[in-house]
């Protein structure tokens, strides 16, 4: 839920990284935290394993001017994909602004894809949501690798409704498609605060 | 839902005064109102270099992690968590609306004398959330007067 402190002038917003293990979540974490201007960005944290797999949660925020008189405040958390850790994706989902889905290009990781992108919408209803409700992206990632499965089949698996969502290309490695990613997700968020935009926009659709 | 939408200027001036108040009375070092999803609301006191971003953000996943825990001792959750360092503890306390009182105190002060401090200041910190809960259901939604771009870039 977004948060408005009118004394100082600021809006907090929480963005969630969600995908089946090893999709990509905390590399875009990663590269967004090498790539944005320093003056945007705050510490990443990261809680992981010994063997560097997200244990709890990963962390950052970032700072923009967008809205003329407020500070945008964006905190991005990224979840751990293992199915074992589905209490600790409710709890990194309590009060969830916008999400980026992260979906894994490979052809052997379809099925983890399908079932993570059910076990969000589960865990939605769990904190009293629904995908109808928050603003989310898809991101399809690892692009970059030898024989990813095609985009139209993608976007037929996780995009294949009345109202298509915004989906992006990328490769998280490389840090190809991950600003467009979150710029994506933040327009949606903030379209609502904007007039030029329109409150409550419907998601425009996809552009791969 | 998770915490409040909104806090006006009036509303964070009061809360701010109980937070000073009670940072005064306890001789702790730094406190704060924040949510369960991570948002920081409101601080006092002096945490030197450290990002009160991450250290919200960690509290409250800190926090929420327990809950599991208190279920199977047949708690529907805890109501207050203490880590306790060798020179900085915390002290965090469950509120209304979702919302947390993070205490960092240093060995200058006691957990008996910051807890006892932070349940009274809990008391007028939950009436300040239901007031502004209720203000933030009746206000209209903000919107800002603003140009965002179709496909501009907001973070670069």
């Amino acid at each position: 839920m977004a948060f408005i402190n009118y004394s100082k002038r600021e809006i907090q917003l929480k963005i969630v990284y969600y995908g089946c293990a090893l999709s990509g979540k905390t590399t875009n974490l990663v590269n967004l935290h090498q790539n944005v201007m320093s003056t945007q960005k705050g510490e990443l944290v990261s809680l992981a394993t010994e063997a560097d797999r997200t244990l709890f949660f990963d962390f950052m925020s970032l700072n923009t001017q967008t809205l003329p008189g407020f500070n945008t405040r964006f905190q991005l958390y990224t979840v751990p994909g293992q199915p074992v850790y589905n209490a600790t994706r409710q709890l990194v989902l309590k009060g969830v602004d916008g999400i980026v889905f992260v979906v894994d290009s490979h052809w052997d990781k379809m099925e983890d894809n399908v079932e993570s992108f059910a076990n969000l919408q589960e865990n939605l209803i769990e904190n009293h949501l629904s995908l109808a409700q928050i603003p989310y992206v898809l991101q399809y990632n690892k692009r970059d690798i030898e024989n990813p499965a095609p985009l139209y089949y993608l976007e037929y698996c996780f995009n294949n409704r009345a109202n298509k969502v915004l989906s992006f290309e990328a490769s998280a490695k490389s840090g190809q498609g991950i600003l467009e990613t979150l710029n994506g997700v933040a327009r949606l968020l903030l379209a609502k605060y904007s007039k030029s935009t329109g409150a409550n926009k419907e998601q425009a659709p996809t552009t791969p | 839902m998770s915490g409040i939408g909104m806090l006006s200027v009036n509303d964070q001036m009061v809360i701010e005064k109980h937070l000073g108040d009670f940072l005064g009375k306890s001789e702790a070092q730094w406190t704060a109102l924040v949510d369960r999803g991570g948002n920081l609301f409101s601080e006092a006191g002096d945490i030197g270099t450290l990002d009160v971003t991450v250290l919200s953000a960690l509290a409250a996943g800190s926090f929420s992690a327990t809950k599991e825990l208190a279920k199977r001792l047949g708690e529907k959750e805890f109501m207050a968590l203490y880590h306790e360092g060798l020179h900085i503890s915390i002290l965090m306390m469950s509120l209304y609306y979702d919302c947390l009182l993070l205490t960092v105190f240093s060995e200058r002060t006691n957990i008996g004398l910051v807890r006892f401090y932070a349940q009274q200041t809990s008391v007028s910190l939950n009436a300040c959330l239901e007031t502004a809960s209720q203000s933030s259901a009746l206000a209209e939604p903000l919107t800002i007067d603003s140009e965002l771009s179709e496909h501009g870039t907001i973070i670069s």
